[in-house]
């Protein structure tokens, strides 16, 4: 078979012919207008990177259907891998499967994560002992800024896979309502991913947060950053419509809003987030972007700009983000909760609306990032009674999760390790969370390894830890065969405490006056000694041993999900004797996934009840 | 976010739209039901670019202001006017052209798309001649994006609203196009819808930032 | 164990347990976060906030986790039992309770948080004003009569005012033994007080200190040195301040006279 045939290996052609079209272009007009190198880094590159997205896009073939529509061409939906070629080869390129696409996002998201955490074990290894090693400050800082982004790019693009896969499932849907788009929204993040990658080369030292005039500075690949942001906001957009035109309108007979699965609400939230506060980053880095190439001075007070301002429009959306980054997750919790305890979700009704009052509330707290950036004092009072108030509806979840589990039948394969773990970690980060959201105690904490401990611990309690709960409890539904139990159990015992000596680790680190974002530490870090856990270098040491370990957990579940795919028991159907939809019919899924539209005909989360949560048409039916 | 423009869910033959049960033959249907569902998908789509504008919105009284007083840049008065009723006439025409295709009058259909494509287009130079300076031939502006925030700020205002101008432009060719081939019917015109719809979308954010660059608060002359 | 899950002897056991696990945890949190030394009036305050936060947390997390874990032990399946769990949805009642009594805790802390926040914001017309300047990679103060310093000497017991203000990007003075942080923005001017209550020397005296004084970090990032922006801090009692800002004033400015420094403010 040839490479040609596989669209991603056309798409990077395309992208490496659009970039250097787009390069060269740029240096036709620069030669033409009278500059003195045709060359310069960051116009080409800014151009090339732009062409070269294009161009794998064009490669890559997501935008042909389009394109034919554009002069009144019909293109009829295909169904199945791509005619006379092995079925492994959909996954590589444009294919309109939910589950496909689906699949193609959490493998991508997946290989972020790694990419994202190789990126901290890196760094890690040069704090591990105070004094500077083998990283300089310059590669330090972009190492540690990598990490940052690589790493929300992996959640971002994880909970697209899970929205995707899971989504039309449990609404017995045939697809997404935009398949088409659902392709693009995939494949517009993989040129977002080289432009973020290449940022490396040029090296840009900002911290994930890019606060100007420091970002306005520095090397070009800053704007290459921009443009991954660009490209992935545009991602989230596109994909979060997606999302919530299919459960709005695709819902079966019988499932009214109360009576959809859990995950959707929570989905829902979190598209509606998505599909509105992304513009703002989108803007805020456009904005920085313009800056540097045409020296607009939004940002720049010698032109009467504000830094200020930057910081306001980019926690507008990053703020309302890092309840992008775990709503999916609490809604895995409390979607696979139910299942092993055999119990009802406690307080449905409650658990979805606390979904989208944390959504709404998330809209009004931004400011709490900024309680010492020097805006107008009275706005800390504000930001600070706001942001307590989103533990109100977090807490609604979690007692909600204690209610469903008390009384309960529960059992203990891995899925529900790693929910059990989901909770007990995002407890840790919640709760550290109204330590930081009170303005007093937030001054020594803010920018400090304190605040790395409450958010690691959020964002693997919300998203790390479900997301591999949801591979694990998925993984038979979508390959037909059982993990390997003993090696998923493994895996949880040795990366859950890694994890807490982790976070622990940062917060001590950070209450001992340890800040973020620094190449180097003093080893005494102002002469102080704990005396119960020894000098901070211990602490860093701490941190970089259980790093290590997590990776390695990682590795063991990487073995074990590609050596079940052959060796694993079959799993039949319904292996967790689940009542959502998607269970009731054979794994692996076939292409369409419901031979039968669904009714709904209870609630779904009815275990101690006799009935069923949705029954399958008779063979007759097949009309509307 | 302003490429997004240009690949809308515009699927104007309503193809993006999975189908309600596979393998149905009712085309009729599955088409009436694409069509519910993409209009759905334009208007999160609008919901979102809200955001878009209002975040723009935002930095410009963010950033005109001195001493508390909200402030704005001394721009021709005239020309801002003049542009502001040419798109307002545009909506007028593009309505005449959606209405026309409904009523099956394809004459009416495909002159008001170009009648709405010129205003467009008017529109959108008398922006680029008279307030970005572009042919300095013809006119010439102190407006510089990078002179101060008065000038950045109406360059990303005026520039992310020409984005848009230029995209429901290149819709409006598109649909002309396939309107000439004899495609769209009064039933199914969900292209034709789409357009509309976005160019009046485009004119609405026009009918907001018209006023907070032109005419609210102190010009001042620096 | 008695059957029903709603028997008032599980949560009796709980309750019991929530009890010594908060305790247990609030001792552990009290050691493995340690605050640097209390060098200021904010840092009473805030340590004093910071504590009542753990105390709250280790209650709350104790909370949630005891009952977890007594669900896990207590309500886990038994060997051959297939069938399901009792069927309960839910309960308004309980619902509305955990969200009004966790709204109230919040309520409350808003407004300790509002009072601290006051506390440590105090404006004192008396207080010694020193100016920093910040910029790529080092700190510049400031004191009256033009005297410039690499070092912040601050006077004991005596409230300070800094008024900060950056030449490039953003900086953030931070002085974790103060515990105030203020970031230094370009084209602005930001401000943060504080009282000093430790003199350095009682601070090197403290075992431990391996003779490392206190020192301003800056805390925002700022590029390449941002790791190693510092300048140190000496706090020296009122009066050895008033005479070394006099000597540094007749640097600056040698025809100054014994009158003109008396009339400063110290
Ligand atoms: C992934 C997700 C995530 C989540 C869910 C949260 C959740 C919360 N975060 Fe966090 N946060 C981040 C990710 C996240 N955060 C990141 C990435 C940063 C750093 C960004 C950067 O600078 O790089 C950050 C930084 C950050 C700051 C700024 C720190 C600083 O820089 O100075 C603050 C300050 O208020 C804060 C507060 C909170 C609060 C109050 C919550 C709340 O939502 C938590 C609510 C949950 C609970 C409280 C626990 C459960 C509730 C109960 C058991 C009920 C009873 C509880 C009470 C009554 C208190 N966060
Ligand atoms: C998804 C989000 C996510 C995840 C999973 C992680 C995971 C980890 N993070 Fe991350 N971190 C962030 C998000 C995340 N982080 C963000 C947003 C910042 C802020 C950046 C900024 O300030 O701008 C940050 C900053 C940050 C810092 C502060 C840096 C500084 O301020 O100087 C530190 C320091 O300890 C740290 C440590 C770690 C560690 C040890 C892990 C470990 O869990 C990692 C474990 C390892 C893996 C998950 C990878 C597995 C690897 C393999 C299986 C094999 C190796 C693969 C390859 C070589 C490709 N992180
Ligand atoms: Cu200055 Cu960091
Ligand atoms: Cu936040």
């Amino acid at each position: 078979m040839s490479l040609m045939k596989l669209g991603l290996v056309r798409g990077l052609i395309g992208e490496v012919v659009g970039a250097l079209a787009g390069v060269f272009v740029v240096m036709l007009i620069r030669a033409a207008t009278g500059y003195e190198s045709a060359y310069s880094a960051e116009p080409c590159w800014v151009i090339g990177l732009l062409s070269g997205s294009i161009g794998f896009l064009i490669g890559v073939g997501a935008l042909t259907d389009w394109s034919k529509w554009w002069v009144g061409q019909e293109t009829p939906m295909h169904h199945g891998p791509p005619v006379g070629q092995p079925a492994w080869t959909r996954y590589f390129g444009v294919d309109y499967n939910h589950k496909v696409i689906g699949i193609q996002y959490g493998v991508t998201g997946f290989i972020m994560l790694m990419i994202g955490g190789g990126f901290a074990l890196l760094f890690r290894t040069e704090l591990a002992r105070s004094g500077l090693q083998f990283l300089q400050p310059a590669t330090y800082n972009t190492v540690m800024s990598m990490h940052g982004w690589a790493a929300l790019f992996s959640i971002l693009i994880g909970v697209g896979g899970m929205a995707n896969y899971i989504v039309p499932l449990m609404l017995g849907a045939e697809d997404m309502a935009f398949p088409r788009l659902n392709a693009f929204a995939y494949w517009i993040n993989v040129p977002a991913i080289i432009s973020l990658l290449a940022s490396t080369y040029y090296g840009w030292d900002g911290g994930w947060t890019v606060y100007p005039p420091l970002s306005l500075r520095g090397g070009a690949g800053y704007q290459f950053v921009f443009i991954a942001i660009f490209l992935l906001g545009f991602s989230s957009i596109l994909g979060s419509l997606n999302i919530i035109a299919t459960i709005i309108r695709m819902r079966p007979p019988g499932m009214s809003l109360f009576r959809m699965p859990i995950f959707c609400w929570a989905v829902m939230a979190t598209s509606f987030l998505q599909l509105t506060a992304t513009q703002f980053i989108a803007q805020a880095f456009l904005m920085l972007s313009v800056s540097r190439a045409l020296g607009m001075g939004f940002f720049d007070p010698a032109k009467g700009g504000d830094p200020i301002l930057f910081q306001h429009l980019f926690w507008f959306y990053s703020h309302p983000a890092v309840y992008v980054f775990v709503l999916p997750g609490l809604g895995i919790i409390s979607e696979i909760l139910p299942v092993f305890c055999r119990k009802p979700l406690f307080g449905y009704r409650w658990v979805a609306l606390s979904s989208v009052g944390i959504a709404l509330v998330g809209f009004i707290v931004w400011g709490h990032h900024m309680f010492t950036s020097g805006y107008a004092p009275y706005l800390r009072v504000w930001f600070m009674i706001s942001t307590l108030l989103v533990a109100v509806p977090t807490g609604v979840k979690f007692f909600s999760w204690l209610g469903t589990m008390w009384g309960g039948k529960l059992t203990f394969p891995t899925p529900m390790l790693f929910v059990l773990g989901a909770i007990s970690v995002f407890l840790l980060g919640g709760l550290s969370g109204p330590v930081l959201a009170t303005v007093a105690s937030d001054q020594p904490l803010q920018d400090s390894y304190f605040v790395l401990g409450h958010f690691h611990a959020t964002i693997f309690g919300g998203f790390v830890f479900p997301f591999f709960a949801a591979i694990y409890y998925w993984y038979p539904k979508i390959t037909g065969r059982m993990y390997n139990e003993t090696m998923g159990k493994i895996h949880f015992w040795i990366m859950t405490p890694a994890f807490w000596v982790m976070s622990l680790g940062q917060m001590t680190a950070g209450t001992m006056g340890m800040r973020r974002r620094i190449a180097d530490y003093e080893q005494g870090l102002a002469g102080f000694v704990n005396p119960h856990l020894g000098t901070i270098e211990v602490i860093h040491m701490a941190i970089t041993l259980s790093a290590f370990v997590i990776a390695f957990g990682i590795l063991l579940m990487i073995y074990n999900l590609f050596h079940s795919a052959e060796m694993g028991k079959v799993a039949g159907s319904n292996p967790w004797r689940s009542r959502s939809p998607e269970w009731q019919i054979p794994s692996p899924i076939p292409e369409h996934s419901y031979a039968r539209p669904i009714t709904v005909v209870g609630e779904p989360y009815d275990y101690g009840l006799p009935g069923s949560y949705v029954t399958m048409a008779g063979a007759a039916a097949g009309d509307d | 976010m302003s490429a997004v423009t240009s690949a809308v869910p515009v699927a104007h033959h309503g193809h993006d739209a999975a189908h309600d049960t596979h393998g149905a033959d009712h085309h009729e249907d599955n088409y009436a039901v694409a069509w519910r569902h993409n209009r759905l998908g334009l208007w999160l789509f609008f919901l979102s670019e809200a955001f878009l504008f209002g975040g723009l919105l935002a930095t410009r009284f963010y950033l005109w202001q001195e001493n508390g007083i909200t402030t704005r840049p001394p721009l021709n008065q005239v020309v801002g006017l003049v542009v502001t009723v040419v798109l307002l006439i545009s909506s007028f025409s593009m309505n005449l052209a959606e209405t026309g295709l409904e009523h099956g009058d394809r004459k009416m259909f495909m002159r008001g798309l170009v009648v709405t494509a010129v205003l467009g287009l008017v529109f959108l130079f008398g922006v680029m001649i008279f307030e970005w300076g572009l042919f300095p031939s013809i006119h010439e502006t102190e407006l510089s994006p990078s002179k101060d925030v008065y000038g950045a700020v109406v360059f990303a205002m005026t520039g992310m609203h020409a984005i848009h101008v230029i995209s429901g432009l290149v819709f409006i060719v598109l649909i002309w196009n396939l309107g000439r081939k004899g495609h769209f019917s009064q039933e199914r015109h969900w292209g034709v819808e789409a357009c509309a719809i976005y160019w009046h979308y485009v004119d609405l954010v026009w009918i907001f930032f018209y006023p907070a660059i032109y005419l609210i608060g102190t010009a001042i002359h620096h | 164990m008695p059957k029903s899950s709603t028997h008032p002897r599980h949560f009796i056991i709980v309750g019991v347990l929530v009890a010594i696990v908060t305790l247990v945890l609030y001792v552990v949190l009290e050691r493995a976060l340690p605050m640097p030394a209390q060098a200021s009036l904010e840092a009473l305050t805030i340590d004093w906030l910071f504590g009542l936060h753990m105390l709250v947390l280790s209650f709350l997390f104790a909370l949630v986790v005891v009952f977890m874990v007594y669900s896990i032990v207590v309500f886990r399946r038994r060997e051959g039992d297939d069938t399901d769990g009792e069927h309960i949805e839910g309960s308004t009642s309980i619902e509305i309770a955990w969200t009004v009594i966790p709204l109230i805790l919040v309520v409350i802390f808003a407004f300790i948080g509002f009072k601290t926040l006051n506390d440590i914001t105090r404006q004192d017309p008396n207080s010694v004003v020193i100016k920093a300047h910040a910029q790529q990679w080092q700190w510049q103060f400031e004191y009256e009569g033009g005297v410039i310093s690499d070092t912040l000497v601050v006077p004991l017991q005596h409230r300070v005012h800094i008024e900060l203000d950056s030449k490039d990007v953003i900086h953030s003075f931070f002085v974790s033994e103060f515990r105030v942080k203020q970031d230094a923005v370009p084209g602005m001017v930001t401000h943060v007080d504080f009282t000093p209550i430790m003199s350095t020397e009682e601070y090197l005296a403290i075992a431990d200190r391996k003779g490392e004084e206190m020192k301003v970090r800056c805390a925002e990032l700022c590029g390449l040195s941002h790791w190693s922006m510092m300048a140190p801090v000496r706090v020296v009692p009122e009066n050895e301040f008033t005479a070394w800002l006099h000597r540094e004033m007749v640097k600056v400015n040698p025809a100054l006279t014994k009158a003109d420094l008396s009339k400063t403010s110290n």
